[in-house]
């Protein structure tokens, strides 16, 4: 390309036309012809533009007009030129601003579509986000709830652990004294069966207090799980000791298969681990009611984390039901048969130890108990 | 015809045995450029000089450029041509300032010595630097003078703290200049004819082929009177 300063060549500052227009009027004012050149001509004046000879000026004619003529062209090339240079530097700038023009579009073009990708992430991740408030307010929230029945159990569990204590120890002197009683007055019928009766009265007190004992205690374990107690606990281990209570509790009567794969260990409380195991296992074996079977399989899980399955082909959970069942006291059974505390103490437990529990049931046909370990 | 690789304008035409130096009037608006290359035309005898051509102004203010074309034939027959020229000094004009710096061979920064002016100084000169980076020239090894003009405006900064403020440059020592006087102005021309010989002896030779010495060079390109 050429550049604005670069020295002009004659066609440059007068187009051959305007070239010959100009001899015209030299001849129309001297009666004589010229010839322009732009190469060095024998006998012919230089015409120069800014020291270079840029034309040939000859007139056969008359030589001697040669020199004042070229001056005259000279003078009007000076104003030509001065336009041309001014043009030329126009051109070259507008180029320069143009291509600047098209770089600065193209970074801006660039610049927005990054800013569209970046905010496309920053609305995904504010999206994602929220997300994660949302579970950790309604997280919170049930937290929130279950601490304040846990506090509210524990405070009803530490007043009755006292009066139940010294009711169980009364009713035991109680059937001491009724035996005595029944020995001092011996052969007297019409006393003997009163007596007899009041014994069984006692006897099911006693049963009775028993049972509020035990749900005395799952109380204290549904509102206190400490994380400072844990150590190494073989997952198997516990989940074979767990059946094996089981069965003593229904008479060795129930099918159950394990399937108890290489899990490892993992760090937590293995008391409250086992019961969890054990509360699951209890309402496997009551939806069976000895006819079904229980299945128990432990595997590494997704991401290598351990997990424990127990499933169940008997009675199954209604939809309704599934969606409380973890609720606090809330349960299925007669009542006096559980304190509704066992799924959820389970829960608890399983949070505590930075795991899960999910519960899929079909009515008629079983349960599943999926308990994943963090 | 020679196509140089760098950036620089000095051009040499075998054929007809021509080259071309672009020396640029750099410098803040109102410092005296114009004033500068009008004192020259006056001033200067060289063997041949063309018309000052002042292309288009306002106020007097350059709106394009200013170019006078100075010429010398040396006796191995070369034809040397020096072209000056100025840029417009105000801000708004960079992308002049920018086009008229393109393949320049050496610059004269003209400053103004007024103490008010001594922030235009500075960002006239920074954008010299900017400038001379777009075109592709490096500001180390250009042929550059530094004029402070104006020295005979009242109140003018003392030229012992000019002195000591630029002598960690390139460019000290400074040329001190009255244009308007016509003071100063061959003075500094003949700085810059004397710091662009070597650079363009080192590329054409001049000595040894043309046989024109530094002196030679400096004294015919800047003979007065
Ligand atoms: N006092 C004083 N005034 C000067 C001197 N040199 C130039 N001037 C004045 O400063 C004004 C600007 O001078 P110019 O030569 O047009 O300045 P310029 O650098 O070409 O300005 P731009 O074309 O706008 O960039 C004019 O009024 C000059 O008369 C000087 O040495 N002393
Ligand atoms: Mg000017």
């Amino acid at each position: 390309m050429r550049n604005f300063d670069d020295d002009p060549a004659l066609a440059e500052l007068l187009a051959p036309e305007r070239q010959q227009d100009l001899l015209r009027l030299l001849q129309g004012v001297t009666g004589h012809r010229f010839a322009l050149s732009d190469q060095p001509q024998a006998d012919a004046e230089t015409v120069e533009f800014n020291l270079d000879g840029v034309a040939w000026l000859s007139c056969a004619a008359d030589p001697q007009l040669q020199a004042p003529t070229a001056r005259l062209i000279e003078f009007i090339l000076t104003y030509v030129g001065k336009y041309r240079l001014a043009a030329n530097l126009h051109h070259d700038i507008a180029e320069a601003s143009f291509a600047e023009l098209q770089r600065q579009h193209a970074a801006l073009q660039d610049s927005e579509a990054r800013y569209r990708q970046l905010s496309e992430q920053l609305q995904a991740q504010v999206a994602a986000q929220v997300k994660v408030i949302e579970q950790t307010q309604q997280e919170l929230y049930e937290s929130a709830r279950l601490r304040a029945i846990g506090q509210l159990a524990a405070g009803v569990a530490h007043e009755i652990n006292n009066p139940i204590g010294f009711i169980s120890s009364n009713l035991r002197v109680a059937e001491d004294y009724v035996k005595e009683i029944k020995q001092g007055i011996a052969g007297d019928s019409a006393f003997n069966a009163l007596i007899e009766d009041f014994q069984a009265l006692l006897k099911e007190s006693a049963s009775g207090t028993q049972r509020i004992a035990s749900i005395v205690s799952d109380l204290k374990t549904f509102s206190n799980i400490d994380q400072a107690d844990f150590i190494s606990c073989d997952l198997n281990d516990l989940l074979h000791t767990s059946c094996h209570l089981l069965q003593a509790e229904f008479s060795h009567m129930l099918d159950i298969e394990l399937q108890l794969g290489n899990i490892g260990s993992i760090s937590g409380y293995p008391a409250k681990l086992s019961q969890v195991f054990f509360n699951v296992l209890d309402n496997a074996a009551k939806a069976v009611e000895g006819k079904g079977r229980i299945r128990v399989i432990s595997r590494q899980g997704a991401a290598g984390h351990p997990e424990v399955v127990i499933e169940d082909n008997g009675c199954g959970i209604s939809t309704a039901s599934l969606e409380r069942i973890f609720d606090p006291f809330f349960t299925t059974r007669p009542v006096g048969s559980g304190t509704g505390l066992g799924l959820t103490v389970a829960r608890e437990t399983m949070m505590a130890h930075q795991g899960e529990i999910s519960i899929r049931s079909r009515e008629g046909i079983g349960t599943r108990v999926t308990l994943k370990f963090g | 015809m020679i196509k140089k690789a760098f950036a620089n304008m000095s051009e040499y035409i075998p054929h007809e045995r021509k080259l071309t130096i672009k020396v640029v009037y750099y410098g803040p608006a109102l410092s005296g450029k114009t004033t500068n290359l009008m004192q020259l035309h006056t001033l200067l005898q060289p063997q041949r000089k063309g018309e000052l051509m002042v292309l288009e102004t306002r106020d007097d203010r350059t709106l394009f450029f200013d170019m006078l074309p100075i010429g010398l034939r040396s006796e191995s027959g070369l034809e040397l041509r020096l072209k000056l020229y100025t840029v417009p000094g105000q801000v708004q004009h960079d992308s002049t300032r920018k086009a008229v710096l393109a393949r320049v061979d050496g610059v004269i920064f003209v400053a103004d010595s007024q103490p008010a002016q001594q922030d235009n100084n500075a960002n006239a000169f920074d954008n010299l630097a900017d400038n001379l980076q777009k075109v592709g020239i490096d500001i180390e090894n250009l042929p550059l003078v530094v004029q402070f003009n104006k020295r005979d405006a009242p109140g003018a900064v003392g030229e012992g703290e000019l002195q000591s403020r630029w002598s960690d440059t390139p460019w000290s020592p400074l040329c001190m200049a009255a244009a308007i006087n016509g003071e100063g102005v061959v003075e500094s021309y003949r700085v810059l004819l004397e710091r662009l010989y070597p650079v363009l002896d080192r590329e054409f030779q001049l000595a040894e082929v043309e046989h024109i010495s530094a002196d030679a060079f400096v004294r015919q390109l800047s003979r007065v009177g």
